[in-house]
């Protein structure tokens, strides 16, 4: 079997439509993973006393075990936990109408909330202490030096590995083909299966993520710049 | 969907599960050991900023780390057997086993090559200097002054590498390996007690990871034996609550670009 160049391009544009699913699954769990991550950082640093423990155990865990076994567990167990709630209370609820993105949105969510968790953290204790000290005797309370002193520095430290997680959860939405939702790569094998060209079909599929990942690296950059302008000049 | 959940399950599935742990095992030190030879190769040509190969390099480097490894997983499985039969070559017959660790080595290294690259940079130039003056070859101070401190700075990012594998080797199931997730999903399919499998799996992986991360820093402590511990005070990097350890300023730079993912071309 020779390499088949113009299926290559014929896969290309059958695989373009389903490019869309795979953004939207990024993009959700990307900023539920932020807001849980948030969470989860401040429950840490401020060493809330149960919530503290609980979300270490949860960083822990998550970033100890594969991507997969999340997605997996959340596809079979919440089914069952929902039944089983459902018929508890009688909310009339069946698991059957949670549709199969939905399985993928929650536990890619739960585990980029952990990955960001980790990221918020770090960019968080990048903000040199005496920020916030000058915000207290200025007279702010905590939640205002935390939205308008430490955030945005500490948003502005994180941007690279911000987008390293958002490139992460791009490369692992191609997992969601095992709970049948057709991204990239499900559409990949599904063009591939009628001919059997799965090299070419992978090949294309390889470009547009590799396209739509050096775009995130573009973007990031522009960002990065822009988020930084205040930080311009001194010794730095 | 399955049978109702029962917890012994979880602790009958872990003994069967522990049989295919080699299998994982033996694909993440088989990838390692591939990974850490092409990281070596491919960092060499940008490090002695090498005319064309550096050029190379740098697109195997964003095409590993811009792409998902599951589609990498097939584009070699699919690819590998096409291509080296334009040269004459026939793996057709090869294993899975063996495109497992080529494609799983190969995206490895091009991670550790990124690590490679950044440690040995983060060596002051002065060393060399130093190591020059007193008489000693490109080779022997590369060997005796350069490698030893860069280890140490890259043990920390290694061992991010080394468990972003391990964790990836989840994915050798979608070509039939028989490792760990494979034999989960087995387990589950046969007895219709997914949650479970899925659980203990879930367990295992956790306590590999708990132990190569504890290992990893072990050695970490060990080969930073001949650094003081330097304070962080001043700067941008100070840190308002204190770390377990105080770390050089050279390990929280190594340390910034730890996260996976990312085509820097």
């Amino acid at each position: 079997m020779k390499i088949d160049l113009t299926f290559i391009w014929t896969a290309f544009l059958q695989i373009l439509p389903a490019i869309p699913t795979t953004l939207v699954i990024t993009l959700v769990s990307v900023l539920a993973g932020f807001v849980i991550g948030l969470l989860a950082a401040l429950a840490r640093i401020y060493k809330v006393p149960v919530l503290g423990q609980a979300a270490s155990a949860y960083v822990t865990f998550i970033r100890g075990t594969p991507m997969l076994t999340h997605l997996l567990l959340i596809y079979f167990g919440l089914p069952v936990l929902l039944d089983a709630l459902s018929a508890q209370f009688g909310w009339g609820f069946k698991s059957a109408s949670i549709p199969m993105i939905g399985f993928a949105f929650i536990s890619f969510s739960i585990t980029a909330g952990a990955y960001m968790s980790e990221v918020i953290r770090s960019g968080l204790l990048a903000v040199d202490r005496g920020q916030l000290e000058a915000a207290y005797s200025v007279g702010m309370t905590t939640p205002q030096a935390l939205r308008r002193i430490i955030f945005p520095q500490a948003l502005s430290v994180s941007i690279p590995n911000l987008s390293n997680s958002v490139i992460g959860m791009l490369h692992g939405s191609t997992l969601a083909f095992t709970v049948s939702v057709v991204d990239i790569n499900a559409k990949a094998q599904i063009v591939a299966s009628t001919n059997w060209k799965f090299f070419e079909a992978y090949i294309a599929a390889a470009l547009i993520f590799w396209g739509l990942t050096l775009l995130i690296e573009r973007l990031t950059a522009v960002i990065e710049k822009r988020m930084n302008l205040y930080n311009r000049g001194g010794i730095v | 969907m399955g049978a109702p959940f029962d917890l012994s399950f979880i602790f009958r599935f872990f003994p069967k599960l522990l049989d295919t742990l080699g299998l994982t095992l033996l694909i993440v030190a088989g990838s390692l050991a591939a990974g850490i030879f092409a990281g070596f190769l491919v960092a060499l040509p940008r490090m002695y900023n090498v005319p064309v190969l550096k050029r190379f390099s740098q697109v195997y480097v964003s095409f590993f780390r811009g792409t998902p490894i599951l589609i990498q997983l097939f584009l070699f499985y699919y690819g590998l057997p096409e291509i080296l039969k334009l040269a004459g070559i026939d793996i057709s017959k090869a294993p899975v086993l063996f495109f497992v660790i080529i494609t799983y080595g190969l995206n490895t290294g091009a991670f550790l090559s990124e690590t490679i690259r950044a440690s040995v940079t983060a060596v002051n130039r002065g060393q060399i200097e130093a190591a020059y003056a007193v008489g000693m070859t490109g080779y022997q101070a590369f060997s005796r002054i350069v490698w030893p401190q860069a280890l140490a700075v890259a043990v920390p990012v290694f061992s991010n590498v080394v468990l972003a594998l391990l964790k990836d080797t989840s994915l050798a199931f979608t070509l039939g390996v028989m490792e760990l997730t494979g034999k989960a999903q087995t387990l589950g399919a046969l007895t219709q007690h997914f949650v479970e499998a899925y659980i203990s799996l879930a367990l295992i992986y956790l306590v590999i990871s708990l132990v190569l991360e504890r290992l990893l820093k072990l050695a970490e402590r060990r080969l930073l034996r001949h650094e003081q511990p330097v304070s962080t005070g001043g700067g941008r990097f100070r840190l308002w609550f204190r770390l377990p350890r105080a770390r050089s300023y050279r390990q929280l730079i190594a340390d910034a670009n730890a996260g996976k993912g990312g085509a820097e071309l």
